[in-house]
């Protein structure tokens, strides 16, 4: 295949297309780190409930802008059962507790949706809709991915205007679990750890739902998602929003132009990558110094 | 009961092994007595960087992954006996414990979790990638230990029992090194920097250091847990390397009892035999295990083991 | 002007944090064989002036020297291991290790950091040192106690003696007496003068009654930046520095 321009052009869109998803990954993690203090070690599992949702409300209704809006209505209903029995009573404990409950939790998800939907997953395709493809002028790409990239826009977009213009935008932002900030302006600290996990493993099953289509759905879907954004995360700094932006984004170009030139190396790529960030500036590149390293 | 126990932690040893040794005996087959030997010491080995260092590693699955692959490879691509492979396996696990070690103790608390899982997958995507050596997806095959005479003995290493025995010889010899090091002024420096970092270094001791040297020490001992295992195996399966085993040896230690010596060979024990059981019984272990794992979490962090020292140290 | 070589000195010390300029340009010498204090009201500096001088981070510009040797940019094992030895401002010990481990995990740095294989039972001198720096903080009745289980004021005992275990030349110590009953405060501060007898002790305190009473030397921080320095009585005339406490309002 030779390469030409307009096809790493191409190629480049089509990192976009897959860093967006990594980008609103990480952003789950991040803000549900931030905040809690606490690395979802089931955000890939959630993740991959969100693609089986999305696809089981699309059969249902055969709308996919229903499936759009109600899967991470659920999910984050999981996430907020999740957060108020199992992880919460974690807190005081030591730090690495509630990750090792969310792991624990990411098994029991993944054989739930295996009971569910059965173990070889189920058949995901385009969304009428969104079929077919777009002339870039540097040649065709698919319509659907495109809109895999507004819809992140969209996302990111809505969260930073919740996170900069409201009054619990501004607590989640100082970024603190003991809350004196809570207490000052009022508002019940528990029912902020609950809205901020809700809400990070809400994008996370979101993530999932607007990826079914270009990937496999089937309940191990998740398990190198999860490795995968711990990349960004490293990548992009914790705890930054930025960071899982434009670390999510990178990634997904990293991962796709190396794909083009070295197939084989593309997996590898990003984790070396990653080793790469660790060696020359470990806090990531948004992250403050001293968090890390 | 408390005497006892105290007789056992002194001589704690000796008690694993008078044990293991008649350990076969209680198991309703060989293969699950075996398994739980090489899993105990897999996650005797990451219990010494997570019990009693306090780190919490996902990739230690790397270490196991890398002493079996390297085992395998030494027997079948270069046709070592497999007494060289072995060392081979375990020198090469303690080499990759100083690579990874390196890199993600420059990172602190709970990013050294995720650090070490993405780490330990580089290594899995390599191994896979490097097909003429790994056989790739379908594993390292044909790892054979032939048949020998040892001082008049007939040696043959695919019986069961002669099997678990061999195993046993260099899992206790293990054990015993384990022990030692516990025991060591490094033990107490290890002790250390799990209660308080800061206060260590003030103390004067270099933290970043003495974490590596444990991570390297802790990769060796789960290095040989893999050679051990591909021994037994005859195949490395390309699993070996994947972080879902890394987290077996985080839910076997924390069954048993983290940062006891006894814990990670009890919590072996349990989850191996849950997992029989389970898979008897129904499909859906991952889901039982799992939840019984969270429960433990919760309700019983000590684990079984460390739940009954407290109890029976509990003052009247 | 002093001919000996200083035990510390800084020079030129700044230390920023972001945007947050801690300490501006601080040039300062300590004597040997002398109880120091550095003072100054709130938000003077003193207490990044204390992880400066005591290893915690290495100063943004300027110059630490330890007996003439620079040693800017040391890490803090490193400082232990010359002889510089320190209490913090919040007690930090080894919680769930008995008093007597605290101390001789500190007494044991000196002879052995790596060794393997050596059963540590068998280095019963470590141990004896251990309990004779237990008594002469007063704690060694209750040498087998978790650490956590000691009274607030027992603690910082307990990190006085893992402090002398390093053998220091320099004891640097933290607001020494935080938290303490007035009674506890007294054994403290003999502790304290007694210690300073023998080797260069420097307090950073709050409390001036103390410091007045047995420093020999004061150092007065203000807003970052060297304000004062001499005997207690020159500072307490200083016009400067009662401008600035008293002006505190």
């Amino acid at each position: 295949m030779e390469i030409t321009p307009s096809l790493i052009a191409l190629q480049l869109v089509t990192g976009i297309a897959l860093g967006a998803v990594y980008a609103l990954l990480a952003v789950g993690l991040s803000l549900i780190f931030g905040m809690l203090t606490v690395v979802n070690f089931a955000h890939g599992a959630f993740f991959m409930v969100g693609a089986f949702v999305g696809l089981y409300f699309l059969g249902l209704t055969g709308n996919f802008w229903f499936s759009l809006v109600l899967t991470p209505l659920v999910v984050g209903a999981i996430g907020l059962v999740t957060e108020r029995f199992l992880v919460r009573p974690l807190y005081g404990r030591g730090i690495d507790y509630p990750l090792l409950l969310t792991f624990g939790l990411s098994w029991v998800l993944i054989e739930a949706m295996r009971t569910l939907f059965g173990i070889e997953g189920l058949p995901s395709s385009t969304p009428a809709e969104l079929r077919g493809s777009v002339d870039l002028g540097i040649g065709f790409f698919p319509k659907y991915r495109l809109f895999l990239i507004a819809a992140t826009a969209v996302v990111v977009a809505a969260l930073w205007l919740f996170l900069e213009k409201t009054r619990y935008g501004l607590i989640v932002r100082a970024g603190s679990r003991d809350g004196e900030i809570c207490q000052v302006l009022g508002i019940d600290i528990a029912r902020v750890w609950l809205t901020v996990f809700a809400i990070g493993t809400a994008i996370a099953g979101l993530s999932g739902v607007l990826a079914a289509p270009t990937r496999a759905v089937n309940p191990e879907m998740g398990i190198p998602v999860l490795a995968e954004s711990f990349v960004v995360t490293v990548v992009g700094g914790m705890g930054s929003l930025p960071g899982a932006v434009v670390a999510g984004l990178l990634v997904g170009v990293v991962f796709s132009m190396t794909s083009l030139f070295a197939p084989d190396l593309a997996e590898l790529s990003i984790f070396v990558l990653m080793a790469v960030v660790l060696l020359v500036r470990p806090q990531g590149f948004f992250g403050k110094a001293g968090l890390m390293g | 009961m408390k005497g006892l126990v105290d007789a056992i932690r002194r001589h704690r040893v000796a008690a694993v092994i008078a044990f293991l040794l008649v350990f076969p005996l209680l198991m309703p087959y060989q293969a699950l007595a075996i398994n739980i030997l090489v899993f105990g010491l897999f996650a005797v080995g990451f219990n010494l960087l997570f019990g009693y260092t306090g780190l919490l590693s996902f990739g230690h699955a790397a270490f196991l992954g890398v002493g079996s692959y390297l085992t395998g490879i030494a027997m079948v691509s270069m046709g070592l006996p497999w007494g060289v492979a072995l060392l081979l396996g375990v020198v090469s696990a303690a080499l990759a414990g100083l690579l990874i070690g390196y890199l993600a103790i420059r990172t602190r608390g709970i990013y050294f979790s995720m650090v070490t899982l993405a780490l330990a997958q580089i290594v899995y995507y390599a191994f896979y990638k490097a097909e003429r050596w790994t056989g790739g997806e379908n594993g390292l095959r044909g790892i054979q230990v032939p048949a020998a005479e040892i001082f008049g003995f007939q040696f043959d290493f695919l019986d069961p029992t002669t099997k678990y025995y061999v195993i046993l010889a260099f899992v206790a010899a293990a054990l015993w090194f384990v022990s030692r090091v516990l025991a060591s002024p490094f033990g107490a420096v290890i002790e250390a920097v799990r209660e308080n970092e800061k206060r260590a270094a003030a103390c004067g001791y270099d933290v970043a250091r003495t974490k590596l040297l444990v991570f390297v020490l802790s990769a060796a001992i789960c290095g040989l847990a893999g050679a051990l295992r591909a021994l037994h195996l005859s195949v490395v399966p390309i699993d070996s390397l994947h972080y879902l085993l890394s987290g077996q040896a985080v839910m076997m230690c924390l069954l048993g009892g983290m940062g006891t010596f006894f814990g990670p060979f009890i919590g072996a024990g349990l989850f191996l035999t849950l997992e029989d059981v389970a898979t008897t019984y129904t499909t859906h272990w991952m889901a039982i295990v799992g939840a019984v794992f969270m429960v433990f979490v919760l309700f019983f962090p000590a684990g079984v083991w460390g739940s009954f020292l407290k109890r029976i140290e509990r003052k009247p | 002007m002093s001919s000996t070589i200083p035990i510390v000195e800084v020079e030129g010390v700044s230390k920023r944090f972001g945007q947050f300029v801690a300490l501006n340009k601080v040039t300062a010498r300590f004597e040997p064989r002398r109880l120091s204090a550095i003072i100054g009201p709130n938000g003077a500096g003193k207490s990044t002036f204390f992880n400066v001088l005591s290893g915690a981070f290495p100063p943004s510009e300027g110059r630490l020297k330890f007996k003439g040797r620079d040693i800017t940019g040391l890490p803090q094992h490193g400082f232990a291991r010359i002889g510089i030895a320190k209490s913090f401002q919040i007690t930090n010990v080894f919680k769930q290790l008995s008093a007597h481990e605290n101390v001789r995990v500190a007494v044991q740095m000196r002879k052995s950091r790596y060794e393997l294989f050596k059963p540590r039972a068998a280095m019963a001198e470590l141990g004896e040192r251990a309990d004779a720096l237990l008594e002469r903080v007063g704690l060694v009745a209750l040498r087998e106690r978790p650490a956590a289980d000691l009274a607030h004021g027992q603690q910082r005992a307990l990190e006085v003696a893992m402090a002398l275990a390093a053998e220091p030349e320099l004891l640097l110590m933290d607001e020494p007496t935080a938290g303490m009953s007035p009674e506890e405060t007294v054994v403290m501060m003999d502790l304290i003068t007694a210690l300073a007898a023998e080797r260069s002790v420097i307090l950073v305190e709050h409390k001036m009654k103390l410091v007045m009473g047995i420093c020999e030397r004061l150092l007065v921080l203000h807003h970052g930046e060297f304000l004062a320095e001499g005997t207690p009585d020159e500072i307490r005339h200083n016009d400067d520095v009662k401008r600035v406490y008293l002006g505190q309002g």
